[in-house]
């Protein structure tokens, strides 16, 4: 029988980046570890400057983010003991401070508040 | 909104950058100039007082992607049009927890819940078969409805506009 979909616990973040994005590295890095700690999972780095680590973001990005043939970096996504994954943040091409806000509007978000709480956390 | 694609104010206001700088030309700041097209979302071109375009970015409220209409207009608007090519368009997911906590609980209460669709069309400057480093441009003299989009070197001006100097008809007016 499987947990009903509000129970879910969420397991592992992941940050599909690349070291010479400034949208990337070091402010989703510092922001996407700060969400980890308060949500109680490990933080998983996809590098698509390296080929095995670009295959499974390809693959994570493909199935559950936003999929454009040169895509958007950085994409974050929460995945879930029950198998789902949720996409939660896509970098803002308009300006590094764009994604920044949007990464302080995450951490002080309902969504956070909510999974935390059903999180036990 | 009469439109259910249409983004409602605060959306807008939400989706907006605090001071973006004209990239990798200038480094004076843009400015958002908004397009008026058949399409319901937003269409906002960043631009720096040179026309340098930065980035446009095409928004509606909808599930649906809309990279193929979004191509297709700035196929009609730019010279030439082959410069409008699938690896410049990149889209993007606002959920709402990233856009702020009015927005978020506002897009929580749709029924259907939809997310806000965001396409970007960014040309990263370029090397000519002449040698010369090209950027894109725009010329916004024809109106909102009729942007000029076209690639010149990367220290002309707006003065380089295809339908300004005669080289190209202007497009067609198209309005809501």
């Amino acid at each position: 029988m499987t947990r009903p979909r509000a129970a879910r616990r969420p397991q592992r973040l992941t940050i599909v980046l690349a070291d010479w994005c400034p949208h990337c590295v070091p402010l989703s890095e510092l922001h996407g570890r700060r969400l980890a700690r308060l949500l109680g999972i490990p933080l998983r780095r996809l590098d698509i400057d390296r080929r095995a680590q670009e295959r499974v973001a390809d693959r994570l990005v493909r199935e559950h983010g936003d999929a454009s043939p040169d895509y958007l970096i950085p994409q974050v996504f929460v995945e879930f003991d029950d198998g789902t994954v949720q996409h939660i943040l896509t970098g803002f091409s308009e300006e590094v401070a764009r994604t920044a806000r949007a990464w302080r509007d995450l951490l002080a978000s309902d969504w956070l508040r909510s999974i935390r709480r059903e999180a036990g956390r | 909104m009469r439109r259910s694609r249409a983004l409602p104010p605060r959306i807008r206001s939400a989706l907006r950058p605090a001071s973006a700088r004209c990239y990798r030309h200038c480094k004076k700041p843009v400015s958002a100039w908004t397009l008026a097209t058949s399409l319901p979302g937003l269409w906002q071109v960043y631009a720096c007082p040179g026309g340098a375009v930065s980035v446009t970015s095409y928004a509606h409220w909808s599930p649906v992607d809309p990279t193929p209409a979004v191509r297709a207009y700035l196929r009609r608007h730019t010279w030439p049009g082959s410069l409008v090519t699938l690896r410049d368009l990149r889209v993007a997911t606002r959920h709402g927890p990233e856009l702020g906590r009015s927005v978020e609980r506002f897009l929580a209460r749709g029924r259907p819940r939809r997310a806000v669709r965001v396409v970007y069309w960014r040309v990263y400057p370029f090397r000519a078969r002449n040698g010369s480093e090209q950027r894109l441009f725009v010329c916004q003299r024809h109106g909102r409805s009729r942007p000029v989009f076209f690639p010149s070197l990367a220290t002309s001006d707006r003065w380089d506009c295809p339908v300004c100097t005669g080289r190209v008809s202007a497009p067609p007016r198209r309005v809501r």
